[in-house]
């Protein structure tokens, strides 16, 4: 089940909420743990019980690691732990990308397994492997009760598309959480504004991006429309999800890590990617690129660490070349950054701006793409290679009938909306109206973004791929 | 306002309209049909262990939840003015409105589906009329994009490019061309289709060109209700709907009209008034979708045969062609299959007009 959906917004989440609130305290996670698991089971019906599998594992290893904490079993069982929660992910994410590849190599012809991705097992898998990790380094203890183990994994409001919730930041929360009108009030807020992000502006720009895939007239300008388009759809759509998960977190009394950062601002690569994914990003930071080492070893270890942490970030997003080739050019321009560029983008603010649009730009392109070669042909496209016009009617139709909406976009991409607000909020006259007027714009949003959904609009689900 | 105070109200306002808007989905009756989209809606699926586990059950329980949504007609409209008028989107689905019209876009030329057509129409040709003395002629009508979208920035076909490309797919046939003499002005408003009271030129040209005279007197009706053409609906935006004239004459009423709707015939009347009243007036000329009709016209000056083969905008302009000819044979290859048509229709030396639509030709799967 997705969040912009019919289904979830007057079906699940009603029922839920009702029953959530009337359990007792001590009932609350089962609530919730039954509700994600049918919420699970409505896309997924057979893979449920795969994520319970890898829940109980993950508890049993929690459980065994703690016991024999300090003691050498205990690293095995942390082995066991990430291995069988790897398998898992490897065999139904990656496998028939290695027996391509293998094929490719060999010239045998192995079949393929074509499984279907279970939905969020990127997720739950990376929320299971911080959990057994962190109950190994000692900063958390084993859950003993199943159900709150199962309830922070399975728990829909994050379950298939993140953000990345560490067990560490909710673990007291899964016994002890506080629910009140100003957090209730701020989860719908955020719930609402993350559903308009993901209807009314990553769909609408995902309308164009399907027009131009279709196209038989593309042209150069065309692809950096489409580029920009899809820039703006992927990042309305993740973070819009993002919103909505920490609002529906919030809603349920629980306080998740905000995932997005308004990345487009950043002057440099570098910080775009602290503000873009946080979560995933401070993943890879915490449990691949510091266990390697980080920053304290030698240049060629460095690069090598580096280049670890950037090929899994890009082999995470997809089991395609192309993501390792995006994972693998953002790899090469941190470390360019990091040793040559680092003091130059901060002086030059504005061309930091560029630089980071620019290289976005050609980042989206590859990550555009169904694979590698779709992805270059997209670059290629947008430097005016394979014989195509500049302009095309294509083109000027699509800037035409979306233009507003991409400079809506390009404005909500940057935090002046919201400073404006602040500093309205500052000001005790304006301070009234905008109050006044929050309930009814938010009303507003979630009457239209219902006007979208049951118009039938276009309304792709893009995480299949993680 | 106190901040606690808006927290208190936002979440009682959020709560009762989740709740209200919740048990209307779950009380309110299914709707089986919208008229302003001419479709039949989704019911709520049956429950199987088979369809749950396959993810149909879920897939079609979202189509009628989305189908079913309580008030979807005005949400339907608030999307499409949001969409036009707070984004500025030239189209809503495709869906536009320009000059007083409202159109869809019909964009990019689909060469796979002229090729389609042009296949079905050479079968036709080499399986009933290659071996007879049969003069074949084709004339394309353009939609009316053709007067509505390049001139008014929307994407459009190159209709030259696209009359050319099918003429030369299909070499034996004797192209008319009705371009000429269309304006803007002989489509509804607020439909794809032309106005029968507009076209006998239409009607004339062609006949002329296939040697028949035909008569210029007619009377016009108006239906007294009002014609939500296809596009009105689709858009989902406020709009005057159009009225429908047709044409009756002492000819027009001697007609002796025969439908083969389930291959028995059946004699009706030319205009079919219950349809006149119904979800689409449009489909009161020659019944709408009937995949064979005569018409026989006991008044004709000659002997001579006419075989058409139309999409609907043959329905409005048959009535107008039968004049000239003793009998006119009506075939949509849309409902009946072109191989069983040797059973129906005893193929001689008759003349074969073959009329289409732009939309037809570029949209051809149903050709069967």
């Amino acid at each position: 089940m997705v969040f912009s959906s019919i289904p979830f917004l007057y079906y699940f989440l009603p029922v839920v909420l009702f029953l959530y609130f009337l359990a007792p305290r001590q009932l609350k996670n089962s609530v919730l743990l039954l509700s994600s698991l049918f919420f699970y089971a409505w896309g997924e019906p057979r893979y449920v019980f795969l994520m319970l599998l890898t829940v109980g594992l993950g508890y049993v290893f929690g459980l065994l690691i703690e016991k024999f904490h300090g003691k050498r079993i205990s690293k095995l069982f942390l082995a066991l732990s990430v291995i069988s929660s790897l398998s898992f992910l490897g065999y139904f994410k990656y496998a028939d990308f290695f027996i391509q590849n293998f094929n490719a190599a060999t010239g045998l012809s192995v079949p393929l397994l074509k499984l279907t991705l279970p939905i969020g097992i990127s997720f739950y898998t990376f929320q299971i492997l911080s959990y057994t990790v962190d109950v190994y380094r000692g900063t958390a203890k084993a859950q003993r009760n199943p159900i709150n183990l199962a309830t922070y994994i399975a728990l829909f409001p994050q379950l298939i598309a993140g953000p990345i919730v560490r067990y560490t930041d909710i673990e007291s929360q899964l016994t002890k959480r506080t629910h009140s009108f100003e957090k209730t009030a701020y989860g719908i807020r955020r719930f609402i504004i993350g559903l308009s992000k993901k209807v009314l502006l990553a769909n609408t720009l995902g309308e164009l991006g399907e027009f131009f895939m279709n196209s038989g007239e593309k042209s150069v300008f065309f692809y950096w429309l489409f580029v920009a388009s899809y820039m703006f759809q992927i990042y309305f759509d993740f973070s819009g999800y993002s919103d909505m998960a920490i609002g529906l977190g919030k809603l349920f009394g629980f306080d998740f890590m905000e995932n997005f950062n308004y990345p487009f601002i950043s002057s440099s690569i570098t910080e775009f990617w602290r503000r873009w994914h946080i979560s995933l990003g401070s993943w890879f930071r915490d449990y691949v690129y510091i266990p390697l080492g980080g920053n304290r070893v030698n240049r060629a270890r460095l690069f090598f660490n580096i280049f670890v942490v950037w090929f899994l970030t890009g082999f995470w997003h997809g089991a395609e070349w192309n993501f390792i080739l995006w994972g693998l050019y953002f790899g090469i321009l941190l470390t360019l950054e990091k040793f040559f560029l680092k003091d130059f983008l901060a002086k030059h603010k504005v061309f930091g701006h560029i630089y980071l649009l620019f290289f976005a730009a050609v980042s989206f392109a590859i990550f555009s793409g169904e694979n590698l070669s779709q992805s270059i042909s997209n670059i290629g496209g947008m430097f005016g290679f394979g014989d195509i016009p500049i302009v095309s009617a294509e083109f000027f139709y699509c800037l035409r009938n979306y233009g507003i909406i991409l400079i809506i976009a390009g404005v909500s991409a940057t935090p002046l909306l919201r400073n404006i607000l602040t500093r309205f909020e500052n000001n005790n006259k304006r301070s009234t109206v905008i109050n006044a007027l929050e309930i009814p714009v938010l009303l507003i949003l979630l009457i239209v973004s219902t006007a979208y959904l049951a118009d039938g609009s276009f309304n792709p689900f893009l995480y299949f791929r993680f | 306002m106190n901040k606690q105070i808006k927290n208190i109200t936002a979440t009682i306002v959020f709560a009762l309209v989740l709740a209200a808007l919740s048990l209307a989905c779950f009380l309110k009756p299914e709707t089986a049909f919208s008229a302003s989209e001419r479709r039949p809606l989704a019911e709520k699926p049956p429950l199987s262990s088979e369809s749950v586990f396959s993810g149909e059950y879920m897939t079609e329980f979202e189509e009628y939840t989305v189908d079913q949504f309580p008030f979807r007609e005005t949400l339907r409209s608030i999307k499409a003015l949001f969409s036009t008028k707070v984004f500025g989107k030239a189209d809503n689905n495709g869906i536009f409105t320009a000059d007083g019209h409202i159109s869809k876009i019909e964009y990019p030329q689909n060469d796979e589906m002229l090729k389609l057509a042009a296949d079905r129409f050479k079968f036709l040709y080499d399986t009933y009329m290659k071996d007879k003395d049969m003069n074949v002629y084709l004339s394309i009508v353009p939609d009316k994009n053709y007067f509505l979208a390049e001139k008014n920035g929307y994407l459009s076909l190159d209709y030259k490019k696209f009359i050319e490309d099918f003429k030369e797919s299909v070499p034996y046939m004797q192209y008319i061309d009705i371009i000429p003499l269309l304006s803007l002005d002989d489509y509804y408003f607020t439909d794809s289709h032309w106005r029968q009271e507009n076209i006998t030129d239409i009607a004339q040209h062609l006949a002329k060109e296939m040697g028949i005279e035909l008569p210029s007197e007619y009377t016009v009706n108006t239906l007294e209700n009002p014609f939500h053409g296809v596009y009105l609906g689709q858009s989902a935006l406020p709009k005057k709907p159009d009225t429908i004239k047709y044409l009756t004459s002492e000819t027009l009423d001697d007609y002796t009209v025969t439908y083969y709707d389930n291959g028995l015939p059946e004699i009706r009347d030319m205009y079919d008034m219950e349809k006149a009243a119904g979800k689409d007036p449009y489909e009161m000329f020659l019944s709408g979708t009937s995949p064979l009709i005569t018409i026989e016209n006991p008044n004709a000056a000659n002997d001579k045969d006419l075989i058409l083969f139309r999409d609907s905008f043959g329905s409005s302009i048959a009535p107008l062609l039968a004049s000239g000819y003793k009998k006119i044979t009506v075939v949509d290859i849309r409902y009946m299959q072109s191989a069983f048509l040797g059973n129906f229709i005893e193929f001689d030396n008759q003349d074969v007009l073959f009329l289409y639509s732009t939309t037809l030709l570029n949209n051809s799967t149903a050709l069967r």
